[in-house]
């Protein structure tokens, strides 16, 4: 085989599976459009808020994915949508507003594909990012306590502070990374019908 | 060719490789820590940092041990090879040294941006984007000094190992900089990122990396053996197969997933093809090596390349194992994927690329192995320790996605599952770094000159004298 030959043919290879998949699949699910809500005059997917889309960054930053996956499967095949992770499964149109665009390949801890559904609380979402085992003793998940900033308590608790039991004498105020990230984990909330997956 | 001749470039070819196995040994520290971690949760609340935290220290140890040992030490062992393939001896080895230190820089920027800002959540793209451009033009500066001279001498030496050099030589800057350009360059939709971060994967793994392991075995295996290839027509199948498959094997693992189910059907397919090819290797490596074992006791080279080579088609075959309709479901979102890259990774590039350095180092700097007692070591910690590793990986992702797949299992008892095998993979994790610890106090103890050379090259108990390596061959 000459040495040209040999490089067309790498080129080619290369050119044809980028073209195959980054082109193809720009073509085929990049062109996708949200779909609108007659009901709320809401786009679906709903487009994240600025916060959310910090606390995108802050969820992959802080390196949830190491352990949570971010993609409903099913329902053949996979025990997702019994578990109750979600409606239906996920799809490309899912993942039209997200950046960065996270799937996660790994399960230590659920899918959070529609955690902002299934704890919509703040308070909760703060207490379970602080410390896990506040809200379920046998979990494994690492505390984030880097998120919370530790102040003297004064006569009365500050806005936003977590109603957990400190030493009396200090209250957990949450920083901004950790308004963000639950924020987001309140965004991903994927209770509505799309034309491709349909509510079960 | 004289050695003489390439002072520079084999500077720059230790700096990549001694830099490697820096790498090599941080990166397993800190996967040695995140398993602790993930068997002893009660570790994180000891120390509470950041940095710390299970999921920065698992993207960090696979980025240094993908870009940092892997990356550094086969660009390393090919920067000595390639000169011998072409007979042309590199003319800007200051520019090849500048682009060995390049090349550390970002891997320790990346190492630092991940454990202090954290990682990307991007798949195969945990390093910050200035990482990836600095990583782009060494590898440039050092793709260009190893392609010097490729195509004016390509009839003068066996095909199949310059073949694999071009595609790994092309397919890391196409790759990545297309990467980096659609994920963080341009605002492309969340749903074609999630295909562009497969596709990085596909050609970070079975284009780049696995291409430059099989340049090695294919140089290598028939130098050290004396044997050559058996079939040059089932090898250039296996290398257009390889071309062509090599980029469509990211997206089993997101099978079922938010992807076109015509990829995830493609990737299937070409999982199952790439077992073929492994195969169709598989066979001319048997070639090479049968009968060859009683050498291979001796020759650490020989062993470590040959074991290296049979990983190649074992880590194909476990990954069309994985893609089976049967089991697919049951190992997705598993450790048992870990199990794979594991293999892949450790036992296929790693025992390559050790092999490899036993091979040309002492060629390219003039000494010898002073003990062969630390590469016994060396060699069965290593091996041991990553079939340890691997084996247990893949029976706790087995038990771990039958739980899954089960809703009557509390997600939160998962971890209990895996508890068992984590425990082992401890000691064995720990084992690959012993024999890696072995080996870099070797190393080092040998450049420096410590202690007496025992062989030019390295042996086994009861050596008899080996050459070293069939040099006179590999002046090609």
């Amino acid at each position: 085989m000459k040495p040209v030959r040999a490089l067309s043919l790498v080129l080619g290879a290369l050119l044809l599976t980028w073209v195959a998949q980054a082109a193809v699949g720009y073509w085929q699910v990049g062109r996708l459009e949200p779909v609108l809500n007659e009901d709320t005059n809401l786009t679906e997917p709903p487009v994240p808020s600025g916060l959310a889309h910090t606390g995108a960054r802050v969820f992959a930053a802080e390196g949830c994915l190491e352990c949570h996956s971010l993609s409903v499967r099913g329902p053949a095949g996979s025990a997702d949508l019994t578990r109750g992770w979600g409606p239906r499964r996920t799809v490309p149109r899912d993942y039209l507003f997200r950046e960065p665009a996270m799937v996660g390949f790994s399960r230590i801890g659920s899918d959070l594909s529609n955690i902002g559904a299934r704890i919509p609380e703040t308070e909760k979402l703060m207490q379970h990012l602080y410390d896990p085992r506040l809200l379920k003793k046998s979990s494994t998940c690492p505390p984030h306590p880097w998120l919370f900033t530790k102040l003297p308590a004064g006569p009365k608790p500050e806005p936003g502070a977590l109603k957990v039991s400190t030493d009396g004498w200090h209250q957990l105020i949450p920083s901004y990374q950790a308004k963000a990230l639950v924020a987001y984990l309140q965004s991903l909330n994927a209770n509505y019908a799309l034309p491709e997956a349909p509510l079960k | 060719m004289n050695r003489d001749h390439l002072p520079q470039g084999s500077t720059a070819a230790l700096v990549l490789i001694l830099g490697s196995l820096v790498w090599s040994l941080l990166g397993a520290g800190l996967q040695l820590l995140a398993t602790t971690q993930l068997l002893v949760p009660l570790l994180d609340r000891l120390i509470a940092a950041p940095w710390f935290g299970y999921g920065r220290l698992v993207p960090a140890s696979q980025f240094l041990l993908s870009y940092g040992w892997l990356g550094s030490g086969l660009l390393g062992v090919l920067l000595i090879l390639a000169p011998r393939f072409s007979g042309i001896a590199f003319r800007y080895g200051r520019l090849l040294f500048g682009g060995a230190l390049l090349w550390h820089l970002s891997i320790f920027g990346g190492l630092t941006q991940i454990l202090l800002e954290g990682p990307s959540g991007l798949v195969g793209l945990p390093q910050p984007h200035f990482v990836s451009i600095l990583l782009i033009l060494s590898f440039l500066v050092l793709g260009t000094g190893l392609t010097r001279g490729l195509g004016r001498t390509w009839k003068s030496g066996p095909l199949l190992p310059r073949l694999y050099l071009l595609l790994g030589l092309l397919s890391f800057p196409l790759g990545l900089g297309t990467a980096e350009l659609l994920l963080r360059g341009t605002s492309a939709p969340g749903s074609v990122q999630i295909i562009t971060q497969l596709l990085w994967h596909s050609f970070h793994q079975h284009l780049w990396l696995a291409p430059l392991g099989l340049v090695l075995i294919f140089q290598l295996l028939p130098t050290l053996t004396g044997r050559a290839v058996s079939s040059l027509n089932l090898g250039l199948l296996a290398w257009v197969a390889t071309c062509l498959l090599g980029g469509w094997l990211g997206t089993v693992r997101a099978s079922d997933g938010p992807i076109p189910s015509w990829m995830q059907s493609t990737g299937v397919i070409a999982a199952m093809l790439m077992g073929v090819v492994a195969l169709g290797n598989g066979l001319l490596i048997q070639n090479l090596t049968e009968g060859r074992w009683e050498e291979a006791r001796r020759n650490v080279a020989l062993r470590f390349i040959a074991v290296g080579a049979w990983s190649y088609a074992s880590a194909y075959l476990l990954l069309a194992f994985l893609a089976l309709p049967w089991f697919r479901p049951v190992f997705a979102f598993t450790v048992g994927w870990t199990a794979f890259f594991e293999v892949f990774n450790f036992l296929f590039l790693g025992c390559v690329l050790a092999g490899s350095i036993y091979a040309l180092l002492p060629v390219s700097r003039d000494f010898g192995w002073p003990s062969s007692s630390a590469l016994t070591w060396h060699f069965w910690c290593t091996t041991l320790g990553s079939v340890t590793t691997a084996s247990c990986l893949l029976l706790a992702g087995s038990f771990q996605g039958l739980a899954l797949n089960d809703p009557g299992v509390p997600i939160s008892t998962l971890a209990s599952y895996l508890r068992p095998f984590l425990f082992v993979v401890i000691f064995s994790q720990a084992a690959w770094l012993v024999g890696q610890i072995a080996f870099s106090a070797v190393l080092f103890a040998s450049l420096l000159k410590l202690f007496p050379a025992a062989a030019p090259m390295a042996v086994f108990r009861n050596p008899p004298v080996v050459r070293p390596a069939s040099v006179g061959h590999l002046h090609g």
